[in-house]
């Protein structure tokens, strides 16, 4: 059958490059890389770091080129799952899928502790009252969007660019602010080589989840916008960390920003006083609104079309009358909530930066591999053919699994020692997933087939006539209806 | 392959379904789209206009610009417009092409979700 995005159909609302680039860059760019770039600085002596991100950069045009095959293959919402299904099998898909959602869940948990910290250091409130503001935060986001509020496409555009302009502007101040002193700038291995391939592996977290543009392919105004935003997006991304590392490695002691959960304050307060502080703070707040817009929206929906689909309990299908699927917003609320409040007991925010960048590692990884495999079982056109493609799918299926041990093995609180909680916390999540889609999908899937004989629902479609009439040409007879 | 005639009378039957439901009706209150369906081995075009949560039109051909345009074979369009089927399964399969904005087509599904719940 024909597939989406491949013809030329014009839609009264598109998505256009500026806006796909946007999104793609929005979705990457949350309050958790701040402290990303931080995490490169533990591995990355002095200021090497900018390389680092440079190479992390160069990565990203693979799997930019690896994305863009793949989402030319399926232009579509649920493309993640048809081609890992397509590729590995449709129970891995579902195991691979199910994890990959939880980073959903970890990256608003993340945002909402770290927007929950910068208030309350900014207002010097007590520690305690940090988890107050966590609990507005999302209580907030959820009311939205059980009210079925979505953003509209040029206010996120608009959030976005302001929120890595400003990042860049403040950094360059810091960066050319007297006083300050850049060490080590090409010494990304001098130390350890182990701790630079370390660092790029940390890297490779700041573009986490820019891929995920894939998934608004049925709105784009044609085939070429979603590939051209996953080659831009990356840019803007590495620009704006690299600037922000310098500024940081320039004029902050990094001291004091190692177990600091507002790494981006310290910035502002360094280059431009109390000014810089609230601006920073106003920027990590905006940071929130793609986060918790984009989060919820696209997990709660994905949750949705699981439950109808019949992989997850029908209750996470319900509607509300705003038309949004209530339960699932409010499952994925109360695990952030959860979540947070984890975080903000153990103060262990940096494992979710280790976590998050194994599984984004990961997710590279299988894509890699989805796209080698089906490089063989389709031959169908594409807009977007990777040249050098086999190679190259190799190539990323290896790098991408070497890198996502090096941080699923990193320790980022302390860089000189090697801890398998990342790597841990993951392989519990995957075998979560996967008892469940072995154990539970079936299950779920009995009850609602047994639901449906007890219903004893006969089909409502007329018996067709037995000698078949051919089609006949609505042009010709329009019927009214 | 479905004949445009049994077409016509699966989209009737799903115009009559829809409008009479209270609650979609209300949950569909802010919705107001064109839409555009292809049927792949038939080449029939037709268009449904809904206004406001009420499909005031289901003409053959396609009229105005879409919000969203669907396309599958005609056999599908009338087991999923007589609710015999589920069309986030058929969607999911990539057996149904969709373009439009992921809430539009969430919203598409809601209606058949809503009006046929055992579907």
């Amino acid at each position: 059958m024909s597939q989406p995005g491949t013809g030329e159909i014009h839609l009264r609302r598109s998505v256009g490059t500026a806006t796909a680039t946007a999104t793609s860059a929005g979705l990457a760019f949350a309050a958790i890389d701040y402290l990303g770039v931080v995490s490169i600085m533990a591995y990355a002596p002095g200021a090497s770091g900018w390389l680092a991100i440079g190479i992390g950069a160069c990565l990203m045009v693979l799997v930019a080129g690896v994305f863009s095959e793949l989402n030319g293959l399926y232009p579509t919402a649920a493309g993640i799952r048809l081609y890992l299904g397509r590729a590995l099998g449709t129970r891995t898909a579902l195991t691979v899928t199910f994890t990959y959602m939880t980073t959903v869940v970890l990256v608003i948990a993340a945002d909402a502790f770290l927007i929950g910290a910068a208030l309350r250091h900014v207002l010097h409130e007590p520690a305690g009252l940090a988890y107050l503001w966590i609990a507005i935060l999302l209580a907030v986001a959820t009311a939205a969007n059980l009210r079925g509020v979505v953003l509209a496409g040029w206010i996120q555009t608009v959030v976005t660019y302001v929120v890595l302009a400003s990042t860049a502007v403040v950094s360059i101040i810091a960066i050319f602010h007297v006083g300050g002193s850049f060490r080590t700038p090409l010494h990304l291995f001098g130390a350890k080589p182990l701790s630079g391939i370390q660092a790029i592996a940390f890297a490779l977290f700041l573009f986490a989840a820019f891929e995920w543009v894939t998934t608004t392919a049925e709105e784009a105004r044609g085939p070429t916008v979603i590939s051209r935003a996953l080659f831009l997006a990356p840019l803007l991304i590495w620009a704006t960390s690299t600037l922000f590392l310098l500024g940081l490695s320039h004029l902050v002691p990094f001291a004091a920003l190692h177990h600091s959960a507002f790494p981006q304050l310290l910035l502002g307060q360094a280059a431009l006083g109390s000014v810089g502080e609230l601006w920073m703070l106003a920027i990590t707040v905006l940071t929130a609104l793609n986060t918790f817009n984009g989060g919820f929206l696209v997990a709660s929906r994905f949750i949705y079309a699981a439950a109808r689909e019949g992989n997850l309990p029908p209750m996470l299908a319900r509607l509300n009358l705003n038309a949004v699927p209530w339960v699932a917003v409010c499952t994925l609320a109360t695990a952030s909530a959860v979540l947070a409040a984890v975080i903000f007991a153990t103060g262990q925010w940096l494992l979710l930066v280790a976590v998050g960048a194994t599984l984004e590692a990961g997710i590279y990884a299988l894509a890699s591999a989805s796209l080698l495999i089906l490089r063989r079982k389709e031959d169908r056109d594409r807009p977007f053919r990777l040249r050098g493609g086999r190679g190259l799918a190799i190539a990323g299926t290896a790098i991408f699994s070497i890198f996502g041990l090096a941080t699923g093995l990193a320790d980022p609180a302390d860089s000189s020692h090697f801890s398998p909680a990342p790597l841990l916390v993951i392989l519990v999540l995957a075998a979560i997933s996967a008892l469940y889609v072995t154990l539970g999908v079936p299950r779920v899937q009995a009850a609602t087939a047994a639901r449906r004989a007890a219903a004893a629902r006969p089909s409502r479609r007329p018996p067709r006539p037995t000698a078949e009439a051919p089609p006949s040409d609505p042009t010709v007879e329009p019927m009214e209806p | 392959m479905a004949t445009w005639d049994e077409l016509s009378e699966a989209l009737e039957d799903y115009t009559a379904s829809c409008n009479t439901n209270d609650r979609l009706r209300k949950m569909q209150r802010d919705w107001t789209r064109t839409l555009h369906f292809i049927s792949s081995d038939t080449d029939v075009t037709f268009t449904m206009v809904v206004e406001a949560g009420e499909i005031t039109g289901t003409p053959a051909g396609h009229h105005g610009v879409p919000d969203i345009v669907v396309t599958t074979d005609s056999e599908t369009f009338c087991d999923m417009f007589w609710g015999d089927l589920n069309p986030v399964a058929k969607y999911l399969r990539g057996d149904i092409a969709v373009r439009g904005s992921q809430e539009d087509v969430m919203r598409l599904d809601a209606i058949s979700y809503v009006i046929w719940p055992d579907a």
